[in-house]
């Protein structure tokens, strides 16, 4: 559909849609291009990515690149909060009602999925995080979204127990699942996913306490 | 007892000259000996730097610290991967000489506590070169950092093993190895660092977090415990 003001409007056609600013939109899609361009290069080479690397793969100009990002330490938060909304968005709560086994099954594949997939990022943004306030903030609040989602997934185990009691185990649980912890697993130990995630499932299941039987 | 049986032997003036050979001390090279004090200044210096502030210092800050021209940084070790990789060595042989196993034959509760105490006074020692370790891990081409690392783990490995051997004794091989290594990460530098820069933990605080885990994590051996009182 043409945004042109000379487009033929025929008379039964619906209300026409907001005018779509098209540079806004293709400035916007640069943006997403540059960020998306700058993951597959981290993934790649679990490095820093240079502007140049940057512009290269994602098919423009480095003039481009800061033309959208004032340096890139911008861009890095700019990616940082992408991840954080596509990790949102996949990491669909699943199987909170089920039994205990389900639930701690279902959160270890999804934390080790998401590390599997979000590792070579973190650790970049991890290295650089000393030099910026705003991506501290942004590593601050995924340690926070992966805590409530333990402690969503196991609220009937958690709230059994005293509130001095739940917060020690939740900080051994975030250390448990923490994304240098996984690595250590597939890297070092050299564990396959699955015996990763066994790892994983039996821990969880000898800190949790029992759950209260309810009312 | 005399080397030889002879009493002629151990009076000649061979015997006499050889027994004062082995009175006297071994000659000591002076400039050696000032060049490794040397050296250990400007390691203890790097280490300092890094305590006052987490970040890689520079060969002029060091040198500044240690009393030192940036020549002499230089004339003893080839760059500063070298003195990085001599500071991490100093600092695991100070580690286990300030932390030797205590209480391995303690029952079940001394033990995780000793453990536990001993090993997050490393971490508190340990935490601003252990991340510059890192940091610089994968930059470093003679791969001496890595190792270095490796071999810092598997102590830590080790002494729980040590510590924590009656109950994982009781596991079969492939549970015991899981153990290990969720402890590993449970007891991980950074896990320490987190609970007492993020979440505001005290040192006694930080240390309870990790003796409940590590007591639900491990096995119970009733039959064995009960059988030693």
């Amino acid at each position: 559909m043409s945004d042109t003001p000379d487009a033929p409007v025929a008379a039964d056609e619906p209300p026409r849609p907001n005018r779509v600013d098209g540079r806004r939109l293709r400035s916007e899609r640069t943006r997403r291009l540059i960020i998306e361009a700058y993951m597959a290069l981290v993934r790649e080479t679990g490095q820093m990515p240079t502007a140049l690397q940057i512009a290269e793969r994602a098919g423009y100009s480095v003039r481009s690149v800061f033309e959208r990002f004032p340096d890139l330490t911008a861009l890095r938060i700019a990616v940082t909060d992408y991840a954080i909304a596509e990790g949102r968005a996949s990491g669909v709560l699943r199987d909170l009602d089920a039994d205990r086994l389900t639930r701690i099954k279902s959160q270890v594949e999804q934390r080790g999925s998401g590390c599997e997939r979000w590792l070579p990022l973190w650790r970049v943004l991890s290295a650089d995080a000393a030099h910026s306030a705003d991506l501290q903030q942004r590593i601050r609040m995924i340690r926070q979204l992966v805590v409530m989602r333990m402690e969503m997934m196991f609220r009937p185990e958690l709230s059994a127990v005293s509130d001095d009691t739940r917060k020690k185990i939740v900080l051994a649980l975030e250390a448990l699942l923490d994304f240098e912890s996984w690595a250590r697993m597939r890297e070092l130990y050299g564990l396959s996913f699955d015996e990763a995630s066994a790892v994983w499932v039996k821990s969880i299941d000898r800190l949790l306490p029992t759950a209260s039987s309810g009312p | 007892m005399p080397a030889f049986g002879s009493e002629g032997w151990q009076n000649s003036p061979e015997a006499q000259l050889s027994d004062a050979a082995s009175l006297k001390p071994p000659r000591i090279d002076g400039r050696r000996l000032r060049s490794e004090r040397t050296k250990q200044l400007i390691i203890e210096a790097f280490l300092s730097l890094l305590r006052d502030n987490p970040q890689m210092p520079t060969a002029v800050q060091i040198a500044e610290r240690a009393g030192y021209s940036v020549r002499s940084i230089f004339e003893r070790f080839a760059d500063l991967n070298a003195l990085r990789v001599a500071a991490t060595d100093y600092s695991l042989a100070q580690a286990l000489a300030l932390a030797p196993p205590r209480g391995a034959d303690g029952d079940r509760k001394t033990r995780l506590h000793s453990q536990v105490i001993t090993r997050a006074q490393t971490c508190e020692r340990g935490i601003a070169l252990w991340r510059v370790l890192l940091q610089f891990a994968d930059q470093d081409e003679t791969g001496q950092l890595k190792q270095r690392v490796a071999r810092s783990r598997e102590t830590t490995v080790g002494r729980m093993e040590l510590m924590y051997k009656p109950e994982l004794s009781t596991l079969p091989d492939d549970e015991r190895r899981q153990l290990l290594i969720a402890l590993e990460a449970l007891t991980d530098i950074e896990s320490w660092a987190r609970m007492r820069e993020q979440h505001g933990l005290s040192f006694d605080e930080a240390c309870e977090v990790w003796i409940h885990a590590i007591d639900r994590l491990l096995p119970t051996i009733p039959a064995v415990e009960s059988a030693a009182a």
